[in-house]
């Protein structure tokens, strides 16, 4: 859930608030910028009513050496600059006129006497004055360009951003929430659901499907989850399939062998000694040929899964016991031992009987191949890594090892050592392919390694439940 | 009754007259087997086999005639094949056992130790994974027959009628075993697994010595069926009055059945 979930809630909520506070900010700049040219309108408007007229009358009435010393002593203080013109357009003191005055003018001339005339975005007032000799003259008040930006922060947050302003922004900050919330479980909730059907299957629970009210909207995750049903319903049919099969095959090749049996004691009873020898060999062949099938039903059996449908909780510590005690009986038969280094608890969980079975064939491969009169050991302990505690299984036996090159390909079925030393008339080279893919399917792994001082080592790791999981005894 | 249950019967009769016509000049005494399975050819194979070791076999091939056929009190043991065409074969040891103590022998699926499990937690005396050797097979059907016969297995020479300990007890003669003076409903492996146990009350049995003298044969490594028996009959014996466990596990060992001298 969390991480999409956030992903998308935290992305469109910045972006709905960094939007509107871009628009807050804009509109504020631009009633800032109005709000600006009001203030210049209304502090100007009599300076200029009142110095256009002064001005012409001086001209009037004291010449131009007057007027230039009353425009003189207004410029010394004033941010702007003043321009008196006359009907033939040209400045009265015979200053320069600016090129934006000189623009405006032909505007400014057709106005009303006496109105004024504002150019906000040049910063010119302009308004015509009629002097009292009759004549028309255009006066001009040109300042410093218009600020972009204003000039104190504070004035425009408190101002022009206002009360208002932060209202409507906490406003949008908390419907964006709701609404980017929504959206986001909008979008992951499905997906979530997905998740747990996709878990269900992928623990072995094939008649698990997606939750209704996501195949029922009307969008490509409601096609995802459609999609998802079907392949679901499709590899539950190939799986029923295979362990139907799989339960066939078992039934069919198992009636002959069990009628071959009763046909091998059958000739037993009514035979001659001197065949006693062929029908041993006879015996000894279907047994091999019933272990082989029995290990090929295992191994079907484990890839299909189905134990794993119902797992319990169990102590390893005691089936590792178990399995080494068991071990050390069968090895007494060859002169050799089963040695097993104390047992702690150990909660594991999973199909007993697969596990055990899969210890067995390990600790069994071990007594077949240990050389005569030596021990396999077997140990058992917890050890802490990334993902919590798994417990690991040693089985080290004495005898001859096997090429490194060829270690890893001992878990692939009926693969026989090449060099001829590990010769095992027994083994129908699929026991440790068993145990490998048992332990795979509980979480763990086998691995193999010679042992220093010879022999090899056979390690099997499971992954071990917190202890205040209640450990069942088998 | 129905015509067909009639028909049913007649068949099975000419069932048993063929698997019998062999052996009937022989002994009085021959223990009755019955065999259940759909195999038809693996009938008349066991059958001849049987017969030649001394048994006389009757099979059907069906799980319903099989319920009828062990209920009908003529046999000494019952073979009986986990899949069968119409009831599975667990359903068929639940209907048996539902009746009757019959010894019941299973015949399950090689690498299947779920079914194994389940067999021997139903009630089955004993199971046999299908293929077997046909030597191991008549064993068995022995090693089952001989502890299912009352007073043929006392486990030590001179030991009496009836054996107590608190609050159970045992009557060899009826092997009836009595909790607090009720019958406790045990199987033939369970009696004995119980009285084997009371008779080495307070020390460790080993899984091999339980093997030898309940099931009557050589213990072999990795066979877990007598674990099996034991978890059953804690089972059906409950806690002691004290509310303490009476068997107790001795890991890597064996089995305790715990007594507390006063």
């Amino acid at each position: 859930m969390s991480s999409l979930f956030f992903k998308i809630f935290l992305w469109f909520w910045l972006g709905i608030v960094v939007l509107s506070a871009a628009l807050i900010t804009s509109a504020a700049l631009i009633r800032s910028r109005s709000a600006d040219d009001e203030r210049w309108r209304e502090k100007y408007q009599l300076p200029l009513d009142l110095r256009s007229q002064h001005e012409a009358d001086i001209l009037e009435r004291s010449g131009v050496p007057a007027t230039q010393k009353y425009i003189g002593s207004l410029e010394q203080h004033d941010p702007m600059q003043n321009y008196l013109l006359d009907e033939s357009e040209r400045e009265v003191l015979g200053r320069p006129v600016p090129e934006k005055v000189a623009k405006l003018l032909p505007q400014v001339r057709q106005s009303a006497p006496a109105t004024p005339v504002y150019f906000n975005h040049e910063r010119i007032m302009a308004e015509r004055v009629i002097a009292s000799s009759g004549r028309s003259y255009t006066f001009f008040m040109t300042f410093p360009p218009r600020p972009y930006l204003p000039h104190s922060l504070v004035q425009f947050l408190f101002e022009d951003v206002g009360t208002e302003g932060i209202v409507r922004l906490i406003v949008v900050v908390g419907t964006g929430a709701i609404f980017c919330l929504w959206l986001a479980r909008h979008i992951t909730g499905p997906i979530g659901k997905l998740r747990v059907a996709a878990r269900e299957i992928a623990s072995q629970h094939l008649d698990a499907r997606v939750d209704k009210s996501v195949t029922a909207r009307r969008d490509e995750l409601a096609e995802l989850g459609r999609d998802f049903d079907r392949m679901a319903e499709r590899i539950d049919a190939l799986v029923s399939a295979q362990r139907r099969l799989l339960a066939d095959v078992s039934h069919e090749l198992r009636s002959p062998l069990t009628r071959l049996n009763l046909a091998l004691g059958l000739a037993r009873q009514r035979a001659n000694p001197e065949v006693f020898e062929h029908l041993d060999r006879i015996e000894r062949e279907t047994d091999r040929l019933n272990k082989l099938i029995g290990q090929l039903l295992s191994l079907a059996r484990i890839e299909s899964g189905v134990d794993l449908q119902q797992k319990k909780v169990f102590d390893l510590g005691v089936l590792v016991q178990e399995v080494a005690s068991d071990g050390d009986y069968e090895a007494r038969g060859r002169n050799c031992s089963v040695k097993f280094d104390q047992s702690f608890e150990c909660s594991v969980e999973g199909a007993p009987e697969m596990v055990r079975g899969a210890v067995e064939n390990v600790v069994r491969n071990a007594v077949r191949h240990t050389a005569e009169g030596t021990s396999v050991d077997v140990a058992i302990e917890c050890r802490p890594n990334d993902h919590g505690s798994h417990a690991v299984i040693q089985v080290r036996d004495h005898g001859t090892g096997v090429p490194d090159s060829q270690l890893a390909e001992l878990f692939v079925p009926f693969y026989r050592v090449v060099d001829g030393i590990r010769k095992d008339p027994d083994g129908a080279g699929l026991g440790l392919a068993i145990a490998e893919r048992a332990f795979r399917l509980h979480g763990g792994s086998v691995t193999a390694a010679n042992a220093e001082g010879g022999g090899l080592v056979v390690t099997l790791e499971l992954p071990v439940l917190e202890s205040d999981d209640q450990a069942v005894r088998v | 009754m129905s015509r067909g249950l009639r028909s049913l019967k007649q068949d099975t009769d000419r069932a048993k007259s063929d698997s019998t016509a062999g052996v009937r000049a022989g002994g009085v005494s021959k223990q009755r087997v019955l065999v259940v399975d759909d195999d038809v050819e693996l009938c008349q194979l066991l059958s001849q086999y049987l017969a030649e070791e001394g048994f006389v076999v009757e099979s059907v091939h069906s799980g319903l005639k099989g319920v009828e056929r062990a209920l009908s009190g003529e046999h000494s043991i019952v073979v009986l094949d986990v899949m069968l065409p119409d009831l599975k074969g667990f359903e068929v040891l639940r209907r048996i056992r539902a009746h009757s103590r019959i010894p019941v022998m299973m015949l399950t699926a090689r690498g299947d130790d779920q079914d194994r499990i389940l067999g021997l937690e139903m009630g089955a005396d004993d199971y046999l994974p299908k293929p077997f050797n046909s030597r191991e097979l008549s064993a068995r059907i022995e090693a089952v027959l001989r502890r299912s016969q009352p007073d043929a297995t006392a486990i030590r020479p001179g030991v009496g009628e009836r054996v107590c300990l608190e609050d159970i007890e045992l009557d060899k003669g009826a092997r009836l075993a009595l909790r607090a003076g009720e019958p406790l409903d045990l199987t033939a492996v369970e009696f004995d697994l119980l009285e084997t146990f009371l008779r080495s009350a307070g020390s460790v049995l080993s899984r091999e010595e339980m093997v030898r003298a309940v099931l009557g044969r050589e213990f072999s490594p990795f066979d877990r069926s007598m674990d099996t028996h034991v978890s059953n009959l804690r089972k059906k014996l409950g806690m002691r009055p004290d509310g303490t466990e009476r068997i107790k596990g001795v890991r890597g060992i064996g089995y305790l059945y715990v007594f507390s001298q006063r």
